[in-house]
C-alpha cells in the first residue's frame, strides 16, 4: 500500500464549515508541497467543487470512478493555480447508495500510491454516507461551531467514530468569536474540550472574508495578505496534520485558556 | 469483488467480522436468492468468517432467517446478528439466539438512541443474576443510553444527551451531565452519586428532578443524591 495519509473531515450537524475546511486545508497542504487530492464525498450535494472554483472542469465524478466509466485519473481535476493540488466531485444527482465504503477503501487505496494526502469531504454523521467517509480514513476531524447543539451532535458522532474503531479524532472549533466569548455570550474552548474531550487541531475565527471566498472559488488560504490570522489558523491546521507542534496561539490567549489548553493539546 | 458487483449487496469488514447490508429495494426473497447464488460463487473467500446481515426495513420471520443461517452454515460462515429496525425482525433473530446490534454502536438504523442493556463479560446468565454491578470504564457520550438491572459505576462523564438507567445505584466517578435514572423498577433507597452531580434530569424511582442551572464559577464537590422525606435531594459526598 502506498503512503498517502487519508484525512477526514465529518461532524455531527450540517453547515459547520466541513467543506470549507476541506477546500482550505487541502490548498494549504499543496501550498506546502506535498501532492494532495480533496474528495467530495457527498453525494447529491455536491458543492466542494464550488468552493475551489473548479466547478465547471468536471467531467467525471465519484460515481462514475466506482461504477467503472472512467478511470481514477480521468476523475482527478487538476488544480491549474497550484501545483500537486486535484479534486474528485461527488456526483450530483445520483443515488446515494451508489457507493459503498468498500468502495471508498479501494479507490483511497490507488490514490495514496500517488498523493501525500487524501482529504474528505463527508456527509453530516447523521446522514447516510458517512459511513463511506469514515471507512479509509486514518485520521478523522470533526468539525464543530461553538454553540450547544453543534457540540452535543459532535459528541454524539464521536462516539460513532470510536465504535467503528476510528477515534478518538480531532477537533477543528470553526466560527470562533473571541469577543462573544469574553462576554459569555458562546462557549469558550475549555466548555468544549470539556464536554468533549478530545484534542483540538485548530481554532477557525468567524470572518467573512471565508463567505467572501467561497463565492469567489478561491480559498481564504490561497489569497495573500487577506485574512491574515483566518489564513494563519489553517495554516497552522495544515503543519499539525503534517506533525508538527505548534502552539496555540492565536485565539486561545486572548481566551485566557493558554495554559488549561497546553494541557490538552498534546499529541 | 463479485459481491459487490451485484450492488444488491455491500459487504465490509468490522471488528467482529463481516457486515453485509442488504440493498432497500429488493424483496427478502430475491435478495435471499441473490444471495445463496453469490455465496456458491464465492466458494471459499468468505469460509471461517463471521457475518452480520442489515436487512434494512424489511419483515422477516424466524424460518426465513434460519434459512440464511443454513446456508451460510454450509458455506462454513457463521451468522451471528441480524440488523434491522423492525422490532419484529429483530425479535425473530433474537428467537434463533442472534445478535440484533452491533457491540458498541449506540445508534439503531435510524440514527435514534438504542437502550442497551449492558451485560457483564460472562453474558446474559450473568446478567440474569440480579443486584450485581457494572463497571463501565469510558466517558458516555450524546445519543447513547445504558441501561442495567443492578448498580452501575462509569468511570467517565455522562455527558449531556446521554441516558443511564438502572434498577439499583448509578455512580458516576466523574461529570454527570447526562439524564439519569436509578431504582428504575421502583426502588426509593436507590442513590445516585457523582464527582460533579449536575444531571440534566435525575430521577429516583418514581420521582424525577430537574437540576438547576449550574454556576460555572462554582467548585464541584462529590454530592450523592437519594430520596429523603419523598423528595430527591443532593448531599456532599463526605464520609
Ligand atoms: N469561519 C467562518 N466564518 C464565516 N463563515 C463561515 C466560516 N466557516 C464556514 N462559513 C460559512 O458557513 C457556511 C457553511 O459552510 P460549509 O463549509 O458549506 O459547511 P458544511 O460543509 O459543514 O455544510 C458557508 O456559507 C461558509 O461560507
Ligand atoms: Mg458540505
Amino acid at each position: 500500500m502506498g503512503h498517502g495519509k487519508v484525512i477526514t473531515i465529518t461532524s455531527g450537524k450540517g453547515g459547520v464549515g466541513k467543506t470549507t475546511v476541506t477546500a482550505n486545508l487541502s490548498t494549504a497542504l499543496a501550498m506546502a508541497g506535498y501532492k494532495v487530492v480533496a474528495i467530495d464525498a457527498d453525494i447529491g450535494l455536491r458543492n466542494l467543487d464550488v468552493v475551489m472554483g473548479l466547478e465547471n472542469r468536471i467531467v467525471y465524478d465519484l460515481v462514475d470512478v466506482v461504477e467503472g466509466r472512467c478511470r481514477l485519473n480521468q476523475a482527478m481535476i487538476k488544480d491549474k493555480r497550484l501545483e500537486g493540488l486535484s479534486m474528485i466531485p461527488a456526483a450530483q444527482t445520483r443515488d446515494k447508495n451508489a457507493i459503498s465504503p468498500t468502495d471508498m477503501v479501494l479507490v483511497c487505496d490507488q490514490l495514496r500510491e500517488e498523493v501525500d494526502y487524501i482529504v474528505i469531504d463527508s456527509p453530516a454523521g447523521i446522514e447516510r454516507g458517512f459511513q463511506n467517509a469514515l471507512a479509509p480514513a486514518d485520521q478523522v476531524i470533526i468539525v464543530t461551531n461553538p454553540e450547544v447543539s453543534a457540540v452535543r451532535d459532535a459528541d454524539r458522532i464521536i462516539g460513532m467514530i470510536e465504535a467503528e474503531e476510528k477515534g478518538p479524532g480531532k477537533l477543528i472549533i470553526n466560527r470562533y468569536k473571541p469577543d462573544m466569548v469574553a462576554r459569555g455570550d458562546m462557549l469558550s474552548i475549555e466548555d468544549i474540550v470539556d464536554i468533549l474531550h478530545i484534542d483540538i487541531i485548530g481554532i477557525i475565527p468567524e470572518d467573512e472574508k471565508i463567505l467572501i471566498s467561497t463565492n469567489r472559488g478561491q480559498p481564504l488560504v490561497m489569497q495573500n495578505g487577506h485574512a491574515k490570522e483566518t489564513g494563519v489558523a489553517i495554516r497552522n491546521i495544515a503543519n499539525r496534520v503534517k506533525g508538527d507542534e505548534i502552539p496555540f496561539i492565536d485565539l486561545a490567549v486572548k481566551d485566557g485558556f493558554m495554559s488549561r489548553l497546553r494541557g490538552w493539546v498534546t499529541s | 469483488m463479485n459481491l459487490e458487483a451485484t450492488s444488491q449487496l455491500s459487504i465490509k469488514g468490522i471488528r467482529d467480522g463481516l457486515l453485509l447490508t442488504l440493498a432497500p429495494q429488493p424483496s427478502f426473497d430475491d435478495a435471499f436468492a441473490n444471495l445463496s447464488n453469490e455465496i456458491q460463487n464465492q466458494g471459499d473467500f468468505l469460509r471461517n468468517s463471521r457475518i452480520a446481515v442489515d436487512l434494512g426495513g424489511r419483515i422477516v420471520n424466524t424460518d426465513q432467517i434460519g434459512a440464511m443461517q443454513e446456508v451460510f452454515a454450509n458455506n462454513g460462515i457463521a451468522l451471528w446478528a441480524i440488523l434491522s429496525h423492525r422490532e419484529a425482525t429483530r425479535s425473530a433473530a433474537r428467537d434463533l439466539g442472534l445478535a440484533t446490534r452491533l457491540p458498541g454502536s449506540q445508534m439503531d438504523l435510524q440514527g435514534n438512541g438504542v437502550r442497551e442493556p449492558v451485560k457483564t463479560h460472562d453474558g446474559e446468565a450473568a446478567a440474569d443474576e440480579l443486584a450485581n454491578a457494572i463497571l463501565i470504564n469510558e466517558t458516555v457520550r450524546s445519543g447513547r443510553s445504558l441501561y442495567f438491572d443492578g448498580h452501575v459505576v462509569i468511570v467517565g462523564d455522562v455527558n449531556p444527551g446521554a441516558e443511564i438507567v438502572a434498577d439499583g445505584n448509578v455512580i458516576v466517578w466523574g461529570k454527570l451531565s447526562g439524564l439519569v435514572h436509578a431504582g428504575a423498577n421502583g426502588d426509593e433507597s436507590a442513590t445516585v452519586s457523582a464527582l460533579d452531580l449536575s444531571p440534566t434530569q435525575l430521577r429516583i424511582a418514581n420521582r424525577i428532578t430537574i437540576a438547576p442551572p449550574v454556576d460555572k464559577k462554582r467548585v464541584p464537590v462529590p454530592e450523592t443524591a437519594c430520596i429523603k422525606d419523598e423528595q430527591i435531594v443532593a448531599e456532599a459526598w463526605n464520609r
